[in-house]
């Protein structure tokens, strides 16, 4: 609370700032705000993380139960992510059912997971065809000041590396840790009068008209994309955005993922 | 399922190595979001809590205003991976019930009247639990208001009293809670006595109930002073001697 | 010297000095916000957060969200919306005002610059224009809390003063925690900040001392 630039005068602000080659809070294009990861805080949860970056606090849990698997993928475990942005986090928020923005984020940071076979569903088999590993990601944003996306799918990933299976609890037998082949990392940029700006806060999104978040591995592969906004993009900078978010991928994975 | 006895006292310790009429440990942090009006992150041992508040502002939809007050509305949640067993999101009856409770805890402090026709949200997240979070939730709530500005006569604090192993305790934790014979969580204004949230379930004979109660309106004060001090240490650092 | 008080905090025996943000129980004075004790013919309490409500006489900046004939219907920071009506427009001469033809005057996302004429008791919110009451052009406004606002003006508009005179700006602060600058995108970014400064650390000593240094070495560097 504090300093607000009301919304209408506050684009023109971030627009002209952009021009001249400054952002609102004085970072350059391509650099994050500070980015704090802090595993482990919900004993409760198999994993979880508290990943702050800027003022956007997310928290993400993971919680594995025994149940049923798929008919298409009987000896596969299952994952299930949700996101709830719950009216703590914003005064935009509602209570109530997941809207479609909750949905987006839960989909957005489902999809880099799944694409990337972070996890090893084939390992998470109990019994075939009728009891493997359920794998529930949770995402419950606390304090929106933009950029969810990059926040929860670091939440996400940070969750998972540190998650163990509760074989015990269960009574059931073998390896407790979570197999986890990879690490994906979301990056998203916004586009802002032809430039690109990287983790955009709550101002830079309102400002923007198109963003997009770039999800890649370890590799260097892409395993999820999402544009959003009622934008264009040019093909040039959809190049950009790509690099941008391999190059900030790779970064925020050697800081925050290695353990 | 049956449930298996746990013997929860050993050598007139309690399992997590308290004494009768000892609270967990408790931590509270003032400010901790950036979007809310007021906010308050609340530690009582495990279990963990933020509370915000939004508003006043503008009550939609109309018909729901007051034309003579402020309407507050609580809602508390739990995250899905607060609890052993993953929770469904999503309200449920329990939920509902205690959003409820926890309200009329905390509305005879606050000075509705000076703003008629607006809503004040208290959005109370239950991050991790191991009972009494909705003693914390109040908890956090009552300093959530008064950090938002919000016309108070008071704050609110709470705490629950039960029954393991024959014994009146303070504050039980989740064990205690399973496998004990009652649980009975109060809420009061500690300056003036006055209790604002009762709840009871189990057994207690009635000399049970009124040491009880006693022994919460105590801890009740403990907690009153860490709240206190809370909001006064947000302040107090930057302030120094002062500037005239 | 400050002294900051919770909700509760019982402040004084005599209930005949009780005033703003404060209430007597039992003959007892006891403050009822979270803010800093103000103990001079009146016991006060000042407080550190909450929204603005409007009262009589006030200066607001407003922004026209509404058209509702025969009423322009304003947002004023404030968890009640505000109006102004058709003849505050048509006032000194002949013109009227019809109801299709009110966006001439002010359109929606219109700034005003207005004083609160009256407040009734169900909160509805009149408002009468100052004479110069249109915000325009080239300028920049921003929003702090209500009750940082006395900060920004200072003891007597010292801060104020200083900001003017420093930053080469022309700044208005309305009572509801709007500020409009206007000056060149050098001289309003430079306020924009220090008034940043001001607002999140209103309640700190020396304040005054610390934005005129500020100033002072932004001259500088910019030699």
């Amino acid at each position: 609370m504090g300093f607000e630039i009301m919304e209408d005068i506050r684009k023109d602000y971030v627009y002209d700032l952009i021009e001249s080659g400054k952002r609102v809070d004085g970072r350059g294009f391509r650099e994050y705000r500070e980015i704090s990861v802090e595993r482990d805080v919900i004993t409760r949860a198999e994993g979880s993380a508290l990943v702050k970056i800027g003022e956007t606090v997310i928290l993400v849990g993971v919680k594995l139960e025994p149940g049923e698997p798929f008919a298409d993928a009987p000896n596969e475990g299952v994952i299930m992510t949700n996101a709830e942005l719950v009216p703590m986090a914003s005064p935009d928020f509602e209570p109530g059912p997941p809207d479609e923005n909750s949905v987006e984020l839960a989909r957005v940071v489902d999809r880099g997971i799944r694409g990337s076979k972070t996890i090893e569903l084939e390992k998470l088999c109990i019994e075939g065809g009728e009891k493997v590993w359920m794998v529930f990601i949770d995402i419950h944003v606390l304090d929106n000041d933009g950029n969810l996306v990059d926040a929860a799918a670091l939440g996400a990933i940070a969750s998972l590396l540190n998650a163990h299976m509760p074989t015990e609890k269960y009574g059931l037998s073998g390896d407790d840790t979570l197999p986890i082949r990879d690490t994906p990392v979301a990056v998203t940029t916004v586009e802002i009068g032809g430039n690109i700006l990287a983790d955009p806060n709550l101002y830079e999104e309102t400002a923007a008209t198109s963003k997009l978040t770039v999800i890649s591995n370890a590799d260097g592969t892409l395993s999820g994309m999402q544009k959003s906004g009622s934008g264009g993009l040019k093909e040039e900078e959809i190049a950009e955005m790509v690099e941008i978010g391999i190059e900030k991928a790779g970064e925020i994975r050697r800081k925050y993922l290695v353990t | 399922m049956m449930k298996e006895e746990i013997q929860l006292i050993k050598e007139g310790k309690r399992l997590d190595g308290r004494g009768f009429e000892e609270l967990r440990p408790i931590k509270i942090e003032v400010g901790v979001l950036k979007r809310a009006d007021g906010s308050c992150y609340f530690e009582l041992g495990n279990n963990k809590v933020i509370a915000a508040v939004y508003g006043p502002r503008e009550m939609h939809p109309r018909h729901f205003q007051d034309a003579k007050m402020a309407v507050i509305k609580y809602r508390y949640n739990m995250a899905p991976f607060s609890v052993d067993d993953r929770k469904r999101p999503g309200p449920d009856r329990r939920s509902v019930e205690i959003s409820k409770v926890s309200r009329e805890a905390l509305d005879p402090v606050i000075l509705k009247e000076y703003y008629p026709k607006t809503a004040i949200d208290v959005y109370v997240e239950v991050l991790q639990s191991d009972a009494g979070t909705r003693t914390a939730g109040i908890n956090a709530a009552s300093v959530a208001l008064a950090a938002a500005g919000i016309p108070m006569k008071d704050l609110v604090s709470s705490v629950a009293v039960g029954k393991i192993d024959g014994e009146v305790v303070l504050d039980l934790n989740a064990v205690e809670d399973n496998y004990g014979e009652g649980d009975m969580p109060v809420a009061m204004v500690a300056r003036t006595n006055t209790i604002t949230m009762l709840q009871m379930d189990g057994r207690f004979s009635q000399e049970e109930f009124e040491r009880g109660l006693k022994l919460a309106a105590s801890a009740c004060r403990t907690i009153y002073e860490l709240q206190r001090t809370a909001l006064l240490e947000r302040y107090s650092e930057s302030m120094g001697e002062g500037e005239a | 010297m400050y002294k900051v008080v919770i909700p509760g905090d019982f402040l004084s025996e005599e209930a005949n000095r009780a005033g703003e943000g404060t209430y007597v129980d039992d003959g007892k004075v006891y403050a009822m916000k979270y803010g800093i004790m103000d103990d001079k013919e009146e016991i006060k309490v000042v407080g550190l957060a909450g929204k603005y409500v409007p009262s009589k006489g006030d200066i607001v900046i407003g922004k026209i969200v509404e058209i509702s004939f025969p009423y322009w219907i304003v947002d004023i920071a404030s968890p009640y919306e505000a109006r102004l009506h058709i003849s505050e427009l048509a006032k000194g001469d002949e013109r009227r005002i019809e109801f299709g033809s009110m966006n001439k005057y002010l359109y929606l996302g219109d700034l005003i610059v207005a004083k609160v004429l009256n407040v009734d008791a169900m909160m509805r919110v009149d408002l009468a224009l100052k004479d110069e009451f249109k915000i325009g052009g080239r300028g920049r406004l921003i929003e702090i809390s209500h009750t940082k606002v006395p900060r920004v003006i200072g003891r007597s508009g010292s801060m104020i003063k200083m900001l003017k005179e420093k930053c080469n700006c022309f700044i208005f602060i309305a009572k509801n925690g709007r500020i409009w600058i206007k000056g060149s995108d050098d001289e309003m970014n430079r306020a924009s900040q220090v008034v940043l400064m001001i607002a999140n650390e209103a309640h700190t000593s020396g304040l005054t001392d610390r934005v005129g240094d500020f100033l002072d070495s932004f001259k500088k560097r910019r030699g």
